[in-house]
């Protein structure tokens, strides 16, 4: 070893020694300042119908007034290494793949929604029909027909959906949609596996902390504390 | 009201889930009382008889309600298929054996005569013991199913299927006192009813006991804390499950128990087939009750708390808000 600190690699795609990346995500929150922006990101590039929301922003308070402090926290599948959805899914379409994404077979689920029950991050939905985003009954926008046949192709109708991290875009090498649209460049993803990549040296420099641990579901995407 | 107080209540397992709950209990408590009586011989033959004209059809009907919940009911079979591998898979082989013995119970039973002989007896007696034990295995999987549920602290008590195994058998004893009430009328035999007043009394204080060691447990953490909060603020579980379906039934079993001799059969009857009746309605509103007083738990983060997870069906703009195009 030279003693000088290894420049942080991505590594998305299985490397030459055809070792299996362990896809991660680091959200920095000191950098994160809510602006919704991965969550229209995500909205955008995965289709999803209205109240459908895989990139999700909560907001916390802490303190008492007048020194109150107002955190934003954004929130998606942890992608979990132990995830309770996969242990009640009872016909299989729940899998973890070798990446460690977990994906839903829509072929496979019966939308019993137990896994909906079974997720204490909240990040699973289930769709049974495309309501329109404007009121009155107002017949679909061209751009809600688009939008409604693209996720009934790829997501199914009246069974559990999630985020996959954009596991197309990944495989092309490019980062999910919400981690490529942060103005703040609050997120990083990459392989949690590789000591050197920039989600690795992250989460080591700063501590980076899982939600809830007292879950037990060993969750992939890591905060860097706000404080 | 605003729309988003809800935020953080479940919203996906609704009235369906809790009918088939309440369907799956009745079956299962019926049937047990029925093939108890069955098996020792004693109270009423009757209660056997009507346990089960009841728990088949309970069961069925119950899983069709759950059929017309399911996102994809024509992938329902594929919960069959990997039994073992998660509480409903599990549940799905319970329920199906349950049904099937059952339905085969009710079958020899009413209609080839079987219990007349010996030999029939006998089949008829290992029917019951094993269609008990899947009976049992019924009535708790209505409560394992709430319970294995991690992203819902309330549910996640061991204390659930207790609450549910106890509500089935009460509902069931009440379907039973109902079918005998509704069949016999003022021709019922003093007797019998008397002593399933007794154990419907008994069985009715099992569940307030059940009922108020769950929801103090919950207390203690803040997370199930805000549901138990949240149900005691529920007016119908307040008043139509714990003051109708479970106070007012107690008082007339125990009425009807102490008076059964001198009164008349058609007042006592009358007691008895309105006490059946708020328990069996009660036995509805505490499953919908618990079902939606589900909340999420809190997430913690660098010493925030982030109380509210927006869910689905987020309410849309108020009509008015967008100008008609």
């Amino acid at each position: 070893m030279s003693g000088v600190a290894a420049e942080p690699t991505l590594n998305r795609g299985p490397s030459v020694e055809a070792t299996m990346p362990r896809y991660g995500m680091v959200i920095d929150l000191k950098r994160c300042y809510g602006c919704y922006t991965c969550v229209m990101a995500c909205k955008t590039a995965n289709h999803t119908p209205p109240g459908v929301f895989w990139a999700r922003l909560l907001k916390g308070e802490s303190g008492q007034f007048p020194n109150v402090v107002r955190q934003s926290l954004p929130v998606l599948c942890m992608q979990c290494d132990e995830p309770s959805c996969l242990e009640v899914c009872p016909t299989g379409a729940t899998m973890k793949l070798e990446d460690g994404i977990v994906v839903v077979d829509h072929d496979k689920c019966m939308g019993c929604k137990a896994c909906i029950m079974a997720c204490p991050y909240g990040a699973r939905y289930s769709v049974d029909e495309w309501e329109s985003y404007f009121p009155d009954g107002l017949p679909l926008s061209p751009y809600e027909e688009f939008t409604k046949k693209a996720w009934e192709e790829k997501s199914g109708v009246g069974v559990a959906t999630k985020c996959d991290f954009c596991r197309d875009r990944v495989q092309e090498g490019r980062d999910p949609a919400c981690v490529e649209a942060c103005p703040a460049k609050a997120r990083t993803f990459g392989d949690l596996d590789d000591p050197n990549s920039e989600v690795s040296m992250l989460i080591k420099k700063y501590r980076g902390q899982v939600l809830n641990p007292e879950f037990g579901n060993k969750p992939k995407v890591y905060y860097l504390p706000p404080r | 009201m605003n729309p988003n107080a809800n935020g953080q209540m479940q919203r996906e397992w609704g009235w369906w889930i809790a009918i088939y709950l309440f369907l799956g209990g009745i079956g299962g408590g019926a049937y047990t009382i029925g093939a108890f009586n069955w098996l020792v011989g004693g109270v009423a033959g009757e209660s056997t008889t009507v346990s089960l004209w009841i728990g088949f059809p309970a069961l069925a009907i119950g899983s069709l309600c759950l059929l017309v919940d399911l996102g994809s009911p024509t992938k329902a079979f594929l919960a069959g298929m990997r039994p073992g591998t998660s509480w409903i898979a599990r549940g799905t082989w319970i329920i199906s054996i349950f049904m099937v013995l059952a339905f085969l119970h009710f079958v020899l039973h009413l209609f080839t005569g079987t219990g007349q002989t010996s030999g029939g007896r006998t089949l008829l007696n290992v029917i019951a013991i094993l269609g008990i034990v899947f009976a049992v295995g019924t009535m708790a999987y209505t409560g394992v199913l709430l319970s294995a549920s991690k992203g819902i602290p309330f549910w996640r008590s061991g204390v659930v299927p207790v609450v549910f195994v106890v509500s089935a058998l009460v509902t069931g004893h009440f379907t039973i006192m109902l079918g005998i009430a509704l069949t016999s009328g003022s021709a019922a035999v003093p007797d019998p009813l008397r002593i399933m007043a007794f154990e419907a009394a008994v069985l009715v204080a099992l569940e307030v006991l059940a009922i108020v060691f769950f929801l103090q447990a919950a207390f203690r953490l803040p997370d199930p804390r805000e549901s138990a909060e949240r149900i005691l603020r529920n007016r119908m579980f307040v008043i139509g499950y714990f003051l109708l379906g479970l106070a007012v039934p107690l008082v007339l079993m125990v009425v009807a128990y102490r008076t059964m001799p001198q009164q008349s059969p058609t007042g006592a009857v009358t007691l008895l087939g309105i006490g059946a009746v708020l328990g069996l309605v009660g036995g509805v509103i505490l499953r919908q009750a618990i079902l939606a007083s589900g909340a999420l738990p809190t997430l913690n983060m660098g010493g925030f708390e982030f109380r509210r997870i927006a869910r689905p069906k987020d309410p849309k703009p108020a009509p008015g808000l967008m100008p008609p195009v």
